[in-house]
């Protein structure tokens, strides 16, 4: 199985975040960056098909060109080979043209799985996997808990066979036929380790530049990045334990309605 | 377990200053001198280089003059150069500047830096000169064939905290080297375990430490100019506390600030977090935060003993360099170019010695004559009894200081006699005499506001350390008993008070009780515990690979 | 006109629905709410109740179970016919499943996650939380109408959508859509419990800390959780105690969550803490100390013991 993995490069969890004197994104000159989070386990998943039923595991992603890092560390991790989407406008870029700077360097490379992270931890669309569906033309699921591959789907073609989170405690397995593009929820497998080895060997292999090739214009622009204020004021209920427990439950009921009669 | 091996030429533990400038040497003269390519790597134990650097940092470039020489054109972050210098004695609410800047104190030429950032740049040049830079990595004992040295072990990664292996578990590597040049920091835990097997401290004196608590600040632009340097003495820390504190100014209104105490404090109650508390409530540095943001949270322990503290550098297939071995100037409150000197200068002895076949300890005695031939000696050798001169006090210690530099550092006892930090502190009996102190509160308690003044718990937060919960404790404490019992009658669980994350906490026991608590994830590798704890029942050893802080622009 | 895309399954209303109609109705223009699937003529009366020009009903056999393709499908065709300036969606997991596709077909902006609207002179600017709720951008859609907005679950009241005089007009907009050319083949859904419990799904949650001082007084908090309808949770001294699992920590080495009430019981309000919950909509802080920073994001504040207030609170409850 030939599987794509597209990876983001983000800041770390741990960076305190400050806004740009533009005050439109954050001031990330110098910040450290890590591999987004639900994207490191779209790349286990990858790595656990391919020891499953081999094939091939090609990391991309589209970024300025600190994102080699994340695709070093995805070949270190036991990737085969990667490929850069690289511009700077990419850092901040919006999902719409995020989708088609990967669609350009996935298109034309005969991709049986196409597999992405649910979103990113800096953004949080959670649009570009399922926008690169519809671009690459395949079906798509997301949430994904579990992938089997082996099953034939109605039509006879190769297929996968996957778990989807619903809300609530619920679940749903569907079937779709290859290729197919599948976002994967974080904790679906456990993590690896990297390796010593594995560093040594991902210096050998070949992180492919492009540049991105679509066209694709932002449908939505950020206008402002801030901090979000504390809009509301505390209630202190004073009286007796017991008269303070009845006001904050009339309270919960009838201002805030987030208990029932 | 059938574990890995990987095969080097020379092997470089720790990537800080110290080992980043190894790395980098040893790949220059690989280059310059041709031959055979050697095997370098790099082990670091932070998630990504400078991940774990915390310093003040004033660099004092000499060294990397000589190692990068077009280290401008090569973008090397230095930050701003130093302007305006101040040094002033504190009382409670007022302070006095000093006449004179004494001439150790002196900054014009250096440079006020971010280590973090620093390192990361020095990591950038060490991988493209092709050295295999491990992060992430930690190293979890030295290997050794008899008493020689022959390479590290990584730890292995992917116990629970009950220490049985997950599903992921990957064991750790042996990586064996001809020459390992162990660079890990501050009471480096290889360092510390080669030191007392092959007892290189002896005839030596303890080491003496400090801990460094920092915050970086973001103030209004126009509070204080860029280049400025502030350094004070006095409040509040009193005459039996060694140590003093530091603001220096960089562009955009970023301030580092910080307060360097002694490890060999007596009063059990003491608590260098406080202190820093209090501190920042002083005008003449309130008067600068007041109204910005902290930004960054940290705190390590530096080496402060100097000279006759360094232990012996080299053994069989080994070498010690940068903090690990002591090589910081306490009367400068410098240690960043002596890392990078002693780096290069193990870097110069080990290539050699791979040369020529032989990497026993007779031909490694080359490194201490090199330093002994460098301006290390000339730097350390002069000063080389101010830390333990100020055990007997702020002011025998400052006259000391002052009339040393008249002597040559000569002193009626030379060495001036020492004892380790710890056996310093005094039992609460002993320094409270009757009226026995809550030991569960503070004795000098600072108001915490949030905004200018901090729990250690926010402070951790600010510090971005982060582990990964379902491991074993890296703080072993191997008698707790201890804890409940005699500690907390004898000095009241001073750990509580000088680890700076709140990592150790005493909890009710149920029955009246109180017992030990390890908030391990909340370390920030300061080792300051590994130091000052009374009984020395506490080892800290690395936990999983790439927790820790996150010190970026510290 | 704005129309609202309702989320229904196996003939039953999404709550959330509702909060997308609430947040749709804030302008005060024109409103109209669609409803995908088969044989949800009862949904389609419930929703008819909603002030809204009418209720549309895309009805067909290959509707009858979720899929993004059936959905994309017949939603491209619906848009097309309706020409609504925005589509308002409840930014569920099943419109996170399909809406992207949607936009993507029709080549049309799509902002998810919407918290807040604003029109202004220049514009329409949607408020979505990025960084995890660590910021909020101030966001504007690009390119021709219509736009694409789905909206964060609890950001709108649904008990604020208003109600029509009378019952809007019910439509089916004829759509039909190929079941052969879906291409996911979706099996029933299952209930599960996970292995980890996901408190990040919890309506309302009731968490305890130090103040609880010992696992035997557990009990006291799990009557309060019932009583509420919540879920239990815990700082982390709790969790590192081994009073509660790992898996209840709310916090930063635990998990985020932003439920519709959020109960903290002797919880000092660490930063470490607060980052893991301070999205809920609704805290309330019950601590000793006045001076605990729990109660600087509080709504509602008690300082009192807990093991005095919160039997008052369940007897309350309990009337």
């Amino acid at each position: 199985m030939k599987i794509a993995v597209c990876i983001k490069q983000v800041v770390t969890r741990e960076w305190q975040l400050r806004v740009s004197e533009a005050k439109t994104w954050i001031r990330d000159q110098d910040a450290s960056f890590e591999l987004n989070e639900p994207d490191a386990y779209a790349l286990e998943e990858a790595l656990r098909l391919k020891e499953k039923h081999g094939g091939e595991v090609v990391v991309v992603s589209a970024g300025p060109a600190r994102a080699t890092q994340v695709l070093r560390e995805a070949l270190a991790r036991g990737a085969d080979r990667a490929i850069h989407v690289e511009a700077d406008a990419l850092a901040a870029a919006d999902a719409f043209v995020v989708a088609d700077a990967l669609a350009g360097a996935i298109r034309d490379e005969g991709f049986d799985l196409v597999l992405t992270g649910l979103q990113s931890d800096d953004q949080g669309f959670g649009q570009v996997g399922v926008v690169l569906a519809e671009k690459l033309g395949m079906p798509h699921a997301t949430i994904i808990m579990e992938v089997q591959a082996d099953p034939s789907t109605g039509s006879g073609q190769a297929g996968l066979r996957v778990k989807r989170e619903l809300e609530g405690g619920w679940f749903q397995w569907m079937t779709l036929p290859l290729p197919a593009l599948l976002t994967i929820q974080s904790g679906i497998n456990q993590l690896r380790y990297a390796t010593l080895k594995g560093i040594m060997a991902a210096k050998k292999k070949e992180i492919r530049k492009v540049a991105p090739a679509g066209s694709a214009t932002p449908a939505q622009n950020i206008a402002a990045v801030y901090f979000p204020e504390k809009g509301k004021k505390t209630q202190m209920l004073a009286g007796s334990p017991a008269e303070a427990a009845k006001a904050l439950i009339q309270k919960l009921r009838d201002e805030a309605r987030v208990i029932g009669h | 377990m059938a574990r890995e091996t990987l095969e080097v030429d020379a092997l470089i533990v720790g990537g800080g200053p110290a080992g980043m400038s190894a790395a980098l040497r040893l790949a220059q003269l690989q280059k310059a001198k041709g031959g055979e390519p050697l095997a370098i790597a790099v082990l670091e134990k932070a998630r990504e280089a400078g991940a774990h650097m915390l310093s003040g940092a004033m660099l004092d470039p000499s060294a990397l003059k000589e190692l990068v020489p077009d280290f401008k054109e090569r973008g090397a972050p230095l930050g701003s150069e130093v302007h305006h210098e101040h040094v002033y004695f504190l009382t409670r609410t007022g302070k006095i500047p000093f006449p004179i800047t004494p001439p150790p104190l002196q900054n014009h030429g250096n440079y006020i830096i971010s280590l973090s950032r620093f390192v990361k740049w020095m990591a950038g040049l060490v991988e493209a000169e092709g050295v295999d830079m491990f992060a992430g990595f930690p190293a979890s004992e030295v290997l050794y064939d008899g008493d020689r040295v022959t390479g590290v072990r990584t730890r292995d990664q992917g116990i629970d905290k009950h220490g049985a292996k997950k599903s992921t578990f990957e064991p750790g590597v042996d990586i064996r080297a001809k020459v390992t040049i162990l660079c890990d920091g501050v009471r480096g835990n290889l360092t510390k375990a080669l030191v007392r097997r092959l007892a290189l401290d002896a005839g030596r004196q303890p080491q003496l430490y400090a801990i460094g608590i920092k915050e970086l600040w973001e103030v209004p632009k126009d509070r204080v100019k860029p280049g400025t340097v502030i350094h004070t003495l006095g409040y509040p820390l009193r005459m039996e506390e060694f140590g003093g504190a530091f603001l220096y100014a960089m562009a955009d209104g970023l301030v580092s600030f910080g307060l360097v105490t002694g490890l060999d404090y007596r009063d059990p109650m003491f608590d260098p977090h406080q202190a820093f508390q209090h501190l920042k409530q002083h005008p003449a540095f309130s008067s600068i935060l007041q109204g910005g943001q902290m930004v960054r949270y940290g705190a390590k322990a530096l080496p402060e003993g100097g000279w006759h503290t360094i232990p012996r550098v080299y053994a069989d297939g080994v070498l010690i360099a940068g903090d690990a071995g002591g090589f910081v100037n306490s009367m400068r409150l410098k240690g960043i170019h002596l890392a990078m000197r002693t780096g290069m200068l193990a870097a110069d002895t080990a290539f050699e010695a791979i040369r020529a076949g032989d990497t026993s300890a007779a031909r490694l005695r080359q490194y201490e004559e090199r330093i002994n031939a460098s301006d290390v000696r000339r730097e350390l050798y002069p000063v080389r009894n101010v830390h333990q001169s100020f055990s007997y006090g702020l002011l025998p210690g400052l006259m000391y200081s002052g009339l040393s530099l008249v002597t040559g550092g000569w002193w009626m006892k030379d060495p001036m006699p020492a004892h380790a930090g710890y056996e310093r502190m005094a039992q609460l009996a002993d320094y409270y005499g009757e009226t026995r102190p809550d030991v569960d509160a503070p004795v000098r308690p600072a108001k915490i506001d949030r905004q200018l003044t901090f729990d250690k718990l926010t402070n951790v937060h600010y510090s971005g350390t982060r582990h990964p919960e379902d491991q074993p404790s890296h703080l072993i404490v191997h008698d707790t008993n201890i804890c409940s019992t005699r500690c907390r009658a004898e000095y009241g669980n001073p750990c509580t008070r000088f680890c700076p994350a709140n990592v150790y906490e005493m909890v009710d026991a149920g029955n009246g009780t109180k017992k030990l608590q390890i908030n391990a994830s909340n370390c920030v590798h300061c080792k300051t515990c590994d130091i000052m704890d009374p009984y020395q029942v506490i080892d800290w050893v690395p936990p999983e690979g790439g927790g820790g802080p996150q010190y970026e622009g510290m | 006109m704005i129309l609202v895309v309702a989320e229904q399954r196996e003939g039953k209303l999404n709550r959330a629905s509702w909060e997308a109609i609430a947040a749709a109705q804030q302008p005060g223009g024109e409103l109209k709410v669609a409803v995908t699937g088969s044989g949800v003529s009862d949904v389609a009366a419930e929703l008819a109740a909603a002030e809204a020009s009418e209720v549309i009903v895309v009805d067909a056999l290959a509707l009858a179970d979720y899929t993004a393709d059936g959905y994309v499908t017949a939603l491209a065709v619906l848009i097309e016919q309706e020409r609504p300036a925005q589509v308002f969606f409840a930014h569920t997991y099943q419109t996170r499943d399909f809406a992207p596709a949607l936009a993507a077909r029709l080549g049309r902006a799509l902002i998810t996650d919407v918290t807040a609207i604003r029109n202004e002179a220049s514009g329409t600017v949607y408020v979505r939380p990025v960084f995890q709720g660590k910021l909020n951008a101030d966001v504007t859609a690009a390119g021709p109408a219509p736009h694409l907005i789905t909206i964060q679950i609890g950001a709108y009241r649904a008990d604020a959508a208003r109600r029509g005089a009378s019952a809007a007009p019910i439509r089916n907009a004829g759509i039909a859509v190929d079941a052969s050319a879906i291409r996911q083949k979706p099996e029933a859904p299952f209930k599960e419990a996970k292995q980890a419990v996901d408190l990040s799904q919890a309506e309302r949650i009731v968490a305890v800390g130090r103040g609880i001082k010992g696992q035997e007084h557990l009990k006291l908090v799990e009557d309060l959780a019932r009583a509420m309808g919540a879920e239990i949770a815990a700082s982390r001294p709790i969790c590192d105690a081994g009073w509660l699992p790992m898996d209840r920590q709310i916090g930063s080495s635990g998990q985020t969550v932003a439920p519709k009430l959020y109960v903290a019981l002797g919880i000092s309000g660490a930063i470490q803490h607060l980052v893991g919950m301070k999205g809920a909509r609704t805290i309330v802080a019950i601590n000793k100390d006045p001076e605990a920073p729990i109660f600087e994001i509080a709504d509602f504040g008690i300082t009192g013991d807990l093991f005095e207030v919160v039997p008052a609170m369940i007897a309350e409850l309990n009337k």
